[in-house]
C-alpha cells in the first residue's frame, strides 16, 4: 500500500487562491480525514489528487510516482462520491464490473471480484437491480463496492455521507472505518462533520480558507488545538470562549471578564504573561454545575455565576445554557438533579482544562 | 368559457377527420356532387405505382437524413456542451435555418445546388472537381434533398441533445474518468445510453418530418427527376389542387396518417428495445 | 497540448456555424449582384445594385403580401393568446363537465398529422365560400392546441390563493386571467407568441391550397410561386423575394435568439 505525499501544493481560480502552499504526507494504510467548512479547501485537495482538478503549483506522489500531471485514469485511484455517481443506466453487477471490464480484465476475474465485494457489503441481494430502485443506504454500499472491486492504490471518499439520514450515518461510519482496517488501503476522507473526522480519522488534517489549521490524531486536535478555530471546529458541543484580560492577583493568574472571574493554572501559562485582551476556552463537558438554593451565594469556590436561561435534556447528559454576566455559555453535565430556567447556578470550570487563546493561537500548553 | 374551443374542436378537428374517413368512399371534384365510390379509391392507391414510388422517395430520403441527423446533431451538441466563449453566438447559428421559412431554404439550396450557376458546384470546381448535377440526377436528387433538410433542422435537435446533456450527473461523468474510461469509451457507456430518450425523440420527429416532406420538392425538383424526389404530400396536394380528385386526395391523406403512425410505433419499440432503461 | 486542442475545437465550431450562415450570406449579396456576377463565389458585387429589387417589387405585389402576412400572422398570434389563454384557464382553474374529454381531445390532435385533415378542410373552406378570403387564412388557425396545452400546464402551477382572493374581491373569471393569470405567465406567453407567429408566418402548404388570387397571398406562398412561375427570370430577382420574408426574421432573430430557441425547441415546433 502506497503512501501518498503532497508537495507545496496550490489551487488557485483566476486570482482566487482556494488552497494555499499544502504540504502533507499521508502514512500507508492510514485513514486520513480532511476535514473543514465549505470554501476550506478541502474538496479541491481531495478532487486534485483524483486528477478531477488541475494543481496550478506543487506535485503529488503516489509512493514515488509523481501523479501529478497523470490523467484520472492512469493514477490507479478509486472515488467515492457524495451523491454516489452510480450510473443509472447499468444494474448494480454492471456498476460493480465497468472499471475492470474497461481494462479488459479477464472475465473469471471480474466475477471473482464483484462477488468478493458484493459479500462483504451485503449487496447480493442487489446485484440485478438499478440504482434507482435501491434506498440511499444501498447506493453508498455499491458506490464503495465500486471502489473497492478495483483494488486501487488510493480510496477516496468525498463527503460520502452527507446525503443519508443521521441514524444511517452513524451505521455507514462504523462499517466504512471497519473495511478500511480490513482492506487496509491508503484512504483520504473528506468531510465537514467534525464527528464523522473524529471517530474514523487515524489522523486529521483541519483545513480553513484553503490553509492547514492543524494535522494530528484525533484526541492531539481534541487536548491540544493550536489554534482557536481548531478549539472550536472539534469537539461537540463547541467549546465556550470568554473574552477579558489577565491580571496577577493573589499570586496567581487571573482572567477578568464581565461576569466570569477565573483562576487559571499557573503551571499551564506561558512564561511572558499576555499583557492584551486574551481569549478564555473551556468545554462545555469540563464544567460542573452546582444547583443553587435559592438565597445562598455563588461564587463559593471559586466558580461562576451562572443565570440559566435553557435545559436541554438529552437522557443520561444536560445541556445547560446560561449567562454569565454578559456571555451566554453552554455546561454539559451529567447531574441527576438540573436547574430549572432562571434559576441561579454556581459553575466551576476545570482549570486542568481550560485554555488560553492570544490573537486565536493557543499561549497555554496542552491540557 | 372553454365553449368556444370545444366548438372549433367539433368544427375544424373533429368534423374534418371524421369527413376524411368518409371522403375515402366518395368520387368528388368539388363541383358536382359527390359519389359514392365503395372501395375504389383504395383499391386504385394499393396498385398506385406514383403512390408507391412516392413512398419509396421517403424511405430513400429517411435512409440518408434520419442517421445524418442524429450524428450530426450529436456531434454539434457535444461541442456545445462546455464552458465555452461565444456559445451563444455558436447556438444561434446552427439554430439559424431553423427558424427560416422552408420555402426560402428550398428556393436558396436550389440555386445553391444548381448545376452551372450554384455556389457548390462553383466550390467543387474550384478545386479541381467536376461539377455534379444534384438536382437533376434521380440517383443524387434525393439525397440532395435529406443533406439539406438535415443542415435546416440540425439546431433544434441539438437544443434537443443538449437539454439532454445536462441531465448526465456530473459525479457519473468523472466517476467513469476515474474508472478508466477513454473519451470514447465514456462516450459509448455513458453519454450514449443516457441520452436514448433523446435520440428516440429526434428521430421520431425526424421520420414524421420527412413522411410531411413537401416544400421542399415542390420548389426544388417539381417531383422529378423521374419522379425520385416525389413525396406523398406532393402528390396529395397535385390531386387535390390539379386533378380535383378530392376523394382519392382525402385517401391519400388517411393513409400517409396510417403508414406515420406504424413507422413510428415500430421505430420506438426497436429502438427503446435495444437497450432498454 | 490542451491549448491546441482548445484552438482546434473553435477552428471547428467556426467552420460548422459557417456553413449555417454563409448560404444567407452568399443569398443576400447575390440579390445585389448585377445578372452576370450571380453565380460568382465572391461574397461582395463589384457592382452593387438595387436592380433585382426593382424588379421584384414591380413584378409582383410584394408589399401587398408582406401585409397579408403581417395581418395573418398577427391576428393569428393574437386570437391564440387570447383565445387559448381563456380556454387554457377553463381548462386549469375551472371545473365544469367535459373537462377531461376535452383534454384528452386536445392531446388527441396533436397526434394527427395534418395531412389527414387537409382535405376535408380545404373542401370545407369550399363550401363556405372562402377560397380568396382571410377567413380561410385565419379561422382554422384561431385555437392552437399546443398552445393551450402549454398555458394550461403553466397555469396549473399558479397558486389557488391569488384566484381565491381575487373571486372574494369580486373578480369575475376573465379578470382574473387577464389582470393576475397574464403579468404572471409572460415566459409561456412569450413562448406561444413566438411559436405561433413564425409558424404562421412560414406556412406556405395551406395558403397555396386556399387562396389563388395574387394580391391576398401570403409572403413566402407568393415568393414561391413568383419563383417557380418563372415571374422571376432570374436568380437575383427570386432570391431578392427571399430576403423580404427573411430579414425580419433575422432581424428578430439577431436580437430574441435565446426567446426564439427556447419556444421553438420548447414546443416542438419547427419552421
Amino acid at each position: 500500500m502506497p503512501s501518498v505525499h503532497f508537495e507545496h501544493v496550490s489551487k488557485r481560480f483566476g486570482a482566487t487562491t482556494v488552497v494555499e502552499d499544502f504540504n502533507l504526507d499521508v502514512a500507508e494504510g492510514e485513514l486520513l480525514v480532511l476535514v473543514g467548512g465549505s470554501g476550506s479547501g478541502k474538496t479541491t485537495i481531495l478532487r486534485m489528487l483524483a486528477g478531477l482538478e488541475e494543481v496550478t503549483e506543487g506535485t503529488i506522489r503516489i509512493d514515488e510516482r509523481d501523479v501529478t500531471a497523470l490523467a484520472p485514469r492512469d493514477r490507479d485511484v478509486a472515488m467515492v462520491f457524495q451523491d454516489y455517481g452510480l450510473y443509472p443506466h447499468m444494474t448494480v453487477r454492471e456498476n460493480l464490473s465497468l472499471g475492470l471490464r474497461l481494462r479488459k480484465v479477464a472475465r473469471t476475474e471480474i466475477e471473482r471480484r464483484v462477488k468478493w465485494a458484493a459479500d462483504m457489503l451485503r449487496l447480493e441481494p442487489l446485484l440485478d437491480r438499478k440504482p434507482k430502485q435501491l434506498s440511499g443506504g444501498q447506493q453508498q454500499r455499491v458506490a464503495m463496492g465500486r471502489a473497492m472491486v478495483r483494488e486501487p492504490l488510493v480510496f477516496l471518499f468525498d463527503e460520502p455521507l452527507s446525503n443519508l439520514d443521521a441514524g444511517l450515518r452513524a451505521q455507514m461510519r462504523i462499517e466504512i472505518g471497519g473495511l478500511q482496517r480490513r482492506l487496509k488501503t491508503t484512504t483520504v476522507y473528506v468531510t465537514h462533520d467534525q464527528v464523522e473526522a473524529m471517530t474514523l480519522g487515524d489522523r486529521i488534517v483541519v483545513l480553513a480558507d484553503g490553509r492547514i489549521q492543524q494535522v494530528g490524531k484525533p484526541i492531539e486536535l481534541y487536548r491540544a488545538p493550536v489554534n482557536r478555530f481548531v478549539a472550536g471546529f472539534v469537539g461537540t458541543p463547541p467549546m465556550n470562549f470568554v473574552d477579558g484580560l489577565l491580571a496577577s492577583e493573589n499570586g496567581g493568574v487571573q482572567f477578568n471578564a464581565d461576569g466570569v472571574n477565573f483562576e487559571m493554572l499557573s503551571s499551564r501559562m506561558p512564561a511572558a504573561m499576555p499583557a492584551g485582551p486574551v481569549t478564555l476556552g473551556i468545554r462545555p463537558e469540563d464544567m460542573e454545575v452546582d444547583v443553587l438554593d435559592s438565597g445562598s451565594a455563588a461564587s463559593a469556590s471559586g466558580g461562576v455565576a451562572g443565570r440559566v436561561v435553557l435545559v436541554e435534556r438529552l437522557g443520561g447528559t444536560s445541556h445547560i445554557h446560561f449567562d454569565a454576566g454578559q456571555t451566554r455559555m453552554l455546561a454539559s453535565v451529567t447531574n441527576e438533579r438540573l436547574p430549572g430556567v432562571g434559576d441561579a447556578i454556581n459553575v466551576r470550570l476545570n482549570s486542568e482544562r481550560a485554555h488560553l487563546f492570544v490573537d486565536d493561537r493557543r499561549v497555554s500548553s496542552a491540557s | 368559457m372553454a365553449a368556444p374551443y370545444a366548438a372549433f374542436l367539433l368544427v375544424f378537428a373533429a368534423y374534418p377527420i371524421l369527413f376524411a374517413l368518409v371522403l375515402v368512399f366518395l368520387k368528388w371534384d368539388l363541383v358536382t356532387t359527390p359519389v359514392f365510390a365503395g372501395a375504389d379509391n383504395m383499391r386504385m392507391l394499393a396498385t398506385d405505382s406514383r403512390f408507391w414510388r412516392a413512398v419509396a422517395n421517403t424511405f430513400v430520403f429517411l435512409s440518408i437524413h434520419l442517421p445524418l441527423q442524429v450524428a450530426s446533431a450529436l456531434m454539434l451538441a457535444l461541442a456545445l456542451n462546455r464552458p465555452l466563449a461565444f456559445r451563444s453566438f455558436w447556438r444561434a447559428a446552427f439554430f439559424l435555418p431553423v427558424v427560416i421559412s422552408g420555402a426560402v431554404v428550398a428556393i436558396l439550396w436550389s440555386n445553391l445546388y444548381a448545376t452551372d450557376v450554384g455556389l457548390i458546384n462553383g466550390v467543387l470546381v474550384r478545386i479541381g472537381l467536376s461539377p455534379v448535377p444534384w438536382l437533376t440526377n434521380p440517383s443524387t436528387a434525393m439525397p440532395a434533398i435529406a443533406a439539406m433538410v438535415t443542415w435546416k433542422n440540425v439546431g433544434f435537435y441539438v437544443i434537443i441533445y443538449l437539454a439532454g446533456l445536462q441531465y448526465i450527473p456530473r459525479s457519473c461523468k468523472e466517476a467513469i474518468e476515474i474508472e478508466g474510461a477513454t473519451p470514447w469509451q465514456r462516450f459509448r457507456y455513458l453519454t450514449l445510453p443516457l441520452l436514448l430518450p433523446q435520440t428516440i425523440l429526434v428521430v421520431t420527429l425526424s421520420t414524421i418530418n420527412g413522411f410531411q416532406l413537401f416544400i421542399e420538392p415542390y420548389v426544388m425538383t417539381g417531383g422529378g427527376p423521374l419522379r425520385r424526389t416525389y413525396s406523398i404530400v406532393l402528390y396529395l396536394y397535385t390531386n387535390a389542387f390539379a386533378y380535383q380528385k378530392m376523394g382519392y386526395a382525402a385517401t391519400i391523406g388517411v393513409a400517409l396518417a396510417l403508414i406515420i403512425g406504424s413507422v413510428v410505433f415500430i421505430q420506438r419499440r426497436v429502438i427503446g428495445n435495444a437497450e432498454a432503461l | 497540448m490542451k491549448t491546441l486542442r482548445r484552438i482546434g475545437l473553435y477552428a471547428a465550431l467556426t467552420i460548422a456555424a459557417l456553413t449555417f450562415i454563409y448560404p444567407f450570406l452568399w443569398m443576400a449579396s447575390a440579390t445585389f449582384k448585377p445578372l452576370a456576377e450571380v453565380g460568382t463565389l465572391a461574397l461582395f458585387p463589384t457592382h452593387a445594385t438595387l436592380d433585382n429589387y426593382r424588379t421584384m417589387w414591380a413584378r409582383a405585389p410584394f408589399g401587398r403580401a408582406l401585409i397579408n402576412s403581417l395581418i395573418v400572422a398577427s391576428t393569428i398570434t393574437i386570437a391564440v393568446l387570447v383565445f387559448g389563454s381563456i380556454t387554457a384557464y377553463a381548462m386549469a382553474r375551472l371545473r365544469f363537465r367535459g373537462r377531461p374529454a376535452l383534454n384528452a381531445a386536445t392531446m388527441g390532435v396533436l397526434l394527427v398529422p395534418g395531412q389527414l385533415t387537409l382535405i376535408p378542410l380545404y373542401t370545407l373552406i369550399v363550401q363556405l365560400g372562402w377560397i380568396d378570403t382571410y377567413a380561410a387564412l385565419i379561422v382554422p388557425y384561431l385555437f392552437n392546441a399546443t398552445a393551450i396545452l402549454m398555458m394550461r400546464q403553466f397555469f396549473l402551477q399558479i397558486p389557488q390563493s391569488l384566484i381565491d382572493s381575487a373571486r372574494m374581491d369580486g373578480m369575475g373569471e376573465m379578470r382574473i386571467l387577464f389582470t393576475i393569470f397574464w403579468p404572471l405567465s409572460k415566459p409561456v406567453l412569450s413562448i406561444v407568441a413566438i411559436f405561433t407567429f413564425m409558424g404562421s408566418w412560414n406556412e406556405v402548404l395551406w395558403p397555396l391550397l386556399v387562396v389563388r388570387e395574387q394580391h391576398l397571398m401570403t409572403l413566402p406562398q407568393l415568393l414561391t410561386v413568383f419563383s417557380l412561375g418563372g415571374g422571376a427570370g432570374s436568380i437575383g430577382v427570386s432570391l431578392a423575394s427571399a430576403m423580404v420574408l427573411v430579414v425580419p426574421v433575422v432581424i428578430a432573430y439577431a436580437f430574441l435568439q435565446r426567446n426564439f430557441i427556447e419556444s421553438m425547441a420548447g414546443s416542438g415546433v419547427k419552421g
